[in-house]
């Protein structure tokens, strides 16, 4: 980064005694500023400043935004939109741990055969219904006036201060017994809750269930596509990363904190 | 020296004291593959077979000093640390003896019944001035009869064949009750001060202790609907005819004039020769629905209800109602508004009172949609669709495709169910422990038909 081109130093119009010595006195000539010199300034960058989005916990996976230098600011501002994310939660039927993911200490085995497509669907049909009440509940928007009535209608309602993990939509993506696959869309939630989810949706269903995999796809704007993977972590990518989603920043930062 | 000083610690592995209670020990640190053997061989639990039927369960809620939520420790606690309760404002189980295949809730009392063969096909709870639960002897005196039954009680039908008949659906208005059956006609009880109980009116009868509950049966053809409004019922039969008794200052008979009718007779009006599917009464104003997706009204229209064919207040003939929303699947009547369900599965709303769209729609003439994401419809759930839609005095409730219980209207004594007692001007999910199947609304409580989920 260093190494990049700098800025060209500022000129300034010095007096100085004419190259020709005596005659004219003193001469205005516009010389480079000595303080820009790159021997006097040093590099440029000598530490960064690298903040982080929503967090990812060990035993997760996925998107994880974070912010350089003026970017922390943005992810303040991006923090405070309460967008929403969405995760990918793999579990399996037939175990429950302490911990709820499937390398914790075994609490218990049950059979899971009675589990259909149906059934699962019904439960996350109630998870979903009872989470939009808690979605416009958290909301504190007064229930009785005609505005509440309108962003209802829209769905616009949203939780825009601190409030408990809401899941604002869940759908199965898969199910394979032992295993499934769900899509949760959620605000304010930490990966632990979700994998509580998995647990719950295995007790609802009279049944156990861990969770195998939580893999963040998408948080706030940013998605999949626009993540680095390992082998992409160097400079030019990261040039490019920030400036393809600028635009995106600004828009979504505009459009909901106005 | 040093060195030596220290080993003896380098082996010990204590838990730090606050964790250790002197009886747990720590989980002995096998390798991988003794875990993987002890979870093999731990037992696995079987909480429900794969034949496993979903259970059938009665959720109520709303107003219990009457005693029509059927639970008696609400009104006389039976333990020292219970304390009388008012209202019930969040679904609370009732315990019933057999599956409910029908409630209704009248003016403070409710009727539960049962499909069965068995002796026991109704059962009534809540008021019992007029004998709308029939005679509930009581155990202290046993000349008299109880005039607030707590819980659930069965009512004597006179039935020819008791261990044959079937109770197909009951009906509940002010002070009366309707019991229909599948082979012997329909059953009346309670108040007939109007005729509502389809018998002539005896001057100064005393309704309450009162043992009779009269037979109809002289119809063109077998009753498949019962539905009881304020103080007139209305029967609706298999060929598509509707029938009416009781009081008319209203034109809520729709027999042509304004007098009580104590012999339930045929309607004519706009749906003379109409294949009627459904009838809909709660207080005064009455619907009906044909096979063609039509709708008729009579009755009261003080609150704009027919407003849109007459401008009279009182219509005591049929008169169809040319509403250009689609197809009518369904239709419910209020005390001061109606609601109607259209085949594409959309919610119209029309009449007085808070009708589902904000605190800004008070009364319209003609009817209003509820926008299909007040619902749960959303890009996410395409195919969530209203499948039944339902009405109280003053509140309505929706049911979806999915299972989800929706109210909105007047919170009249916490009978919404949203466990708040503020108005809901909107449509708002009761949260119910299991998928609702049908709901019956009253004037002050709801009782409701849940499948358990699994």
């Amino acid at each position: 980064l260093n190494a990049a081109p700098r800025r060209a130093p500022r000129q300034h119009i010095r007096f100085l005694p004419a190259p020709d010595g005596g005659a004219a006195g003193l001469v205005a000539t516009r010389v480079p500023v000595l303080a820009d010199h790159p021997l006097v300034r040093g590099p440029r960058f000598r530490q960064l400043k690298i903040g982080a989005g929503h967090r990812l916990d060990m035993k997760a996976s996925g998107v994880f935004v974070l912010g350089i230098g003026h970017g922390n600011k943005l992810l303040t501002d991006l923090y405070n939109c309460h967008l929403t994310k969405v995760y990918t939660v793999g579990g399996l039927f037939g175990k429950a741990t302490d911990d709820f993911s499937d390398t914790g200490k075994l609490v218990e085995k049950t059979t899971f055969d009675h589990i259909t497509r149906e059934k699962l669907e019904r439960i996350l049909a109630v998870i979903q219904g009872t989470n939009h009440k808690a979605l416009l509940m958290h909301s504190n928007i007064d229930m009785k006036t005609q505005e509440a009535y309108e962003l209802a209608v829209k769905g616009l309602i949203r939780p825009m201060g601190k409030s408990p993990p809401i899941i604002t939509a869940i759908r199965c993506l898969q199910l394979a017994l032992p295993e499934f696959q769900l899509e949760i869309h959620c605000l304010h939630e930490t990966q632990q809750y979700l994998r509580k989810v998995i647990h719950e949706i295995g007790l609802e269903l009279k049944s156990s269930a861990v969770c195998t995999q939580v893999r963040r796809i998408r948080d706030g704007v940013f998605t999949l596509d626009d993540a680095l993977l390992r082998t992409q972590w160097d400079l030019q990518s990261v040039q490019k990363a920030i400036w393809d989603c600028q635009l995106k920043v600004k828009t979504e930062i505009e459009k909901t904190l106005g | 020296e040093a060195a030596a000083m220290w080993r003896p610690l380098a082996g010990v592995r204590r838990s730090p004291p606050a964790l250790c209670r002197g009886l747990a020990r720590p989980a002995p640190p096998g390798s991988v593959r003794q875990l993987r053997e002890a979870e093999e061989a731990a037992p696995v639990f079987q909480y429900v077979g794969k034949a496993a039927k979903r259970k059938d369960r009665v959720f109520v809620w709303g107003f219990c000093y009457s005693g029509a939520l059927g639970v008696p420790s609400f009104v006389k606690p039976d333990a020292g640390w219970k304390k009388p309760r008012r209202i019930q404002p969040t679904p609370y189980r009732l315990e019933t003896e057999e599956k409910i295949s029908s409630a209704a809730c009248g003016y403070g009392f409710t009727l539960l019944a049962s499909r069965t063969t068995d002796i026991t096909k109704v059962w009534g709870m809540g008021l019992n001035k007029d004998s709308q639960l029939g005679f509930q002897r009581s155990r202290r005196d046993r000349t008299k009869g109880y005039e607030y039954v707590l819980e659930p009680s069965p009512i004597p039908l006179p039935l020819e064949k008791p261990q044959q008949t079937r109770v197909l659906q009951v009906s509940c208005g002010r002070a009366h009750s309707l019991v229909l059956t599948d082979s012997e006609g329909v059953f009346t009880m309670g108040n007939n001060s109007y005729g509502q109980c389809g018998r002539k009116v005896v001057e100064d009868e005393t309704y309450s202790e009162s043992y009779l509950i009269h037979q109809l049966k002289e119809f063109d053809s077998r009753v498949v609907q019962v539905v009881c409004g304020q103080d007139h019922s209305l029967f609706r039969t298999q060929k598509g005819t509707v029938y009416a008794c009781g009081w008319g200052a209203d034109g809520q008979t729709g027999l042509g004039h304004y007098n009580i009718t104590s012999v339930p007779t045929k309607l004519r009006g706009d749906i003379a020769g109409v294949n009627i599917i459904q009838v809909s009464s709660y207080g005064d104003c009455c619907l009906a629905v044909s096979d063609e997706g039509d709708i008729f009204g009579w009755g009261n229209s003080e609150y704009l209800q027919l407003a849109c064919v007459t401008e009279t207040t009182q219509v005591n003939v049929p008169r169809h109602l040319p509403f250009k929303i689609g197809k009518i699947k369904e239709a419910a009547c209020g005390g001061t508004g109606n609601v109607v369900l259209t085949e594409e599965g959309n919610v119209f709303v029309w009449g007085y009172g808070i009708l589902g769209k904000g605190p800004n729609l008070i009364e319209t003439a003609m009817p209003e949609m509820i926008p299909p994401s007040l619902f749960g419809w959303s890009d996410f759930n395409p195919d969530v669709r209203v499948a039944h839609v339902r009405c109280g005095l003053s509140q309505f409730a929706a049911l979806t495709n999915r299972g989800e219980l929706f109210v909105w209207g007047k919170n009249l004594r916490g009978c919404l169910g949203t466990g708040r007692l503020e108005d809901q001007y909107f449509p708002w999910r009761v949260t119910v422990p299991g998928e609702v199947v049908d709901v019956a609304c009253g004037v002050d409580h709801m009782v409701s038909m849940v499948k358990s989920f699994i």
